[in-house]
């Protein structure tokens, strides 16, 4: 289980990562994330929906509500062109990282 | 199943933001929370354990709820209990509160409204001088009997492009629908904004040097020509705008649909 720290830094990585396969409104999403990282990231309502509203305000992702085939109204999120622009060097950035603390932990062990 | 419009309208009921702005996080959330609810029980879950479930995504509540369960109270009473006590909700209140407030609001609304309404007014004038000086000057229309316009065609025709312009740039950097048609009209209301001041700037010209500016009468003689320098390329800079901002909500729809 990853800790919290690190849960905080790579949620807005997740959160563009699954919306640049399309839109998806925040159940969905927090379901998607959670099977994709085999539930190694879990999100509360607490978590998502500020850091979704904290999104929204940096112009990254875009929230917008609409009518399902099933008639139920829901807030769909989808990835701006900023939002896109920005996650291209999260992705490297925290690539970086992890394959410098998998060297480092490498070493450790040899 | 338990209406979890109210529990989340109970919960985040000291959430301080707009009437608008607050009904729409309560929907959302009830909306997440319900939807929540019925993927748990199609699983198979009784309902009991879908509601103790959906709940754990808020809160770890049980432990509350066997407080009030033991006192002998409902189950349905006993979780409404529970939530009204969940500090959680005022930390997810406060999250929320945080988040929705966050970012520069300057810097937003330069990126939304003035870089792309400033840029619309200046290509949208630079393109009318360059006509004008290629001699497509504006001619006078005239209408209902003896009353008459000046109407610069080619240019009214090339507005719609440059609203769109201002609309596509203020909707790329996140704009609302309200600030993405403000982007594409803002030509049209820079001007009529600058006319206006005219007024009360001749006026205290007049006042200061003590003698008759034209000021006023230029003004009067602009907005008399309104029609043709205001009210139609406004209306040609708004119908760009709308068509980006239905093409935008129009691309929306049909993702939305795919995803169910």
């Amino acid at each position: 289980m990853i800790g919290a720290g690190i849960k905080r830094g790579t949620a807005e990585l997740a959160i563009l990562s699954v919306l640049e396969e399309g839109p998806l409104h925040g159940y969905e999403m927090a379901r998607r994330i959670e099977e994709q990282t085999k539930g190694a990231l879990r999100f509360t309502l607490a978590a998502l929906y500020p850091m979704l509203y904290r999104m929204e305000q940096r112009g990254w992702i875009r929230g917008a509500w609409e009518t399902s085939p099933s008639g139920r109204r829901k807030r769909c999120y989808r990835l701006t062109p900023a939002g896109k622009k920005k996650l291209s060097p999260l992705r490297k950035e925290w690539a970086e990282l992890f394959g410098a603390l998998k060297r480092l932990t490498k070493a450790a062990h040899a | 199943m338990p209406d979890w419009r109210e529990i989340v309208s109970k919960g985040l009921s000291g959430l301080k933001l707009g009437a608008g702005e607050k009904e729409e996080v309560h929907a959302e959330l009830a909306a997440h929370l319900e939807e929540s609810y019925e993927v748990f029980c199609k699983e198979g879950l009784p309902e009991k354990e879908a509601v103790h479930r959906t709940f754990e995504q808020v809160a770890d509540w049980q432990d509350l709820r066997r407080v009030f369960c033991k006192e002998g109270l409902p189950e349905k009473e006993a979780v409404h209990r529970t939530f009204e006590q969940v500090a959680d909700w005022q930390d997810l209140r406060r999250k929320i509160f945080i988040a929705k407030r966050s970012g520069h609001p300057m810097q937003k609304r330069v990126q939304q409204l003035w870089t792309p309404g400033f840029l619309t007014m200046a290509l949208s004038m630079i393109f009318l001088v360059t006509l004008q000086g290629l001699g497509f000057q504006a001619r006078v229309v005239s209408w209902n009997g003896p009353r008459t316009t000046l109407l610069n065609l080619p240019w009214l025709l090339s507005l719609p492009f440059f609203g769109a312009l201002g609309a596509y740039l203020s909707s790329r950097a996140g704009g609302s629908r309200r600030t993405v048609l403000l982007a594409s009209t803002f030509p049209a209301l820079a001007l009529t904004g600058a006319f206006l001041s005219m007024f009360p700037i001749g006026f205290a010209m007049e006042r200061i040097i003590g003698r008759r500016v034209g000021f006023s009468i230029v003004a009067t003689t602009l907005l008399r020509d309104g029609i043709g320098w205001l009210l139609v390329p406004g209306a040609a800079l708004l119908a760009g705008g709308v068509l980006v901002n239905l093409l935008f909500s129009g691309r929306t729809s049909s993702q939305s649909t795919a995803v169910g």
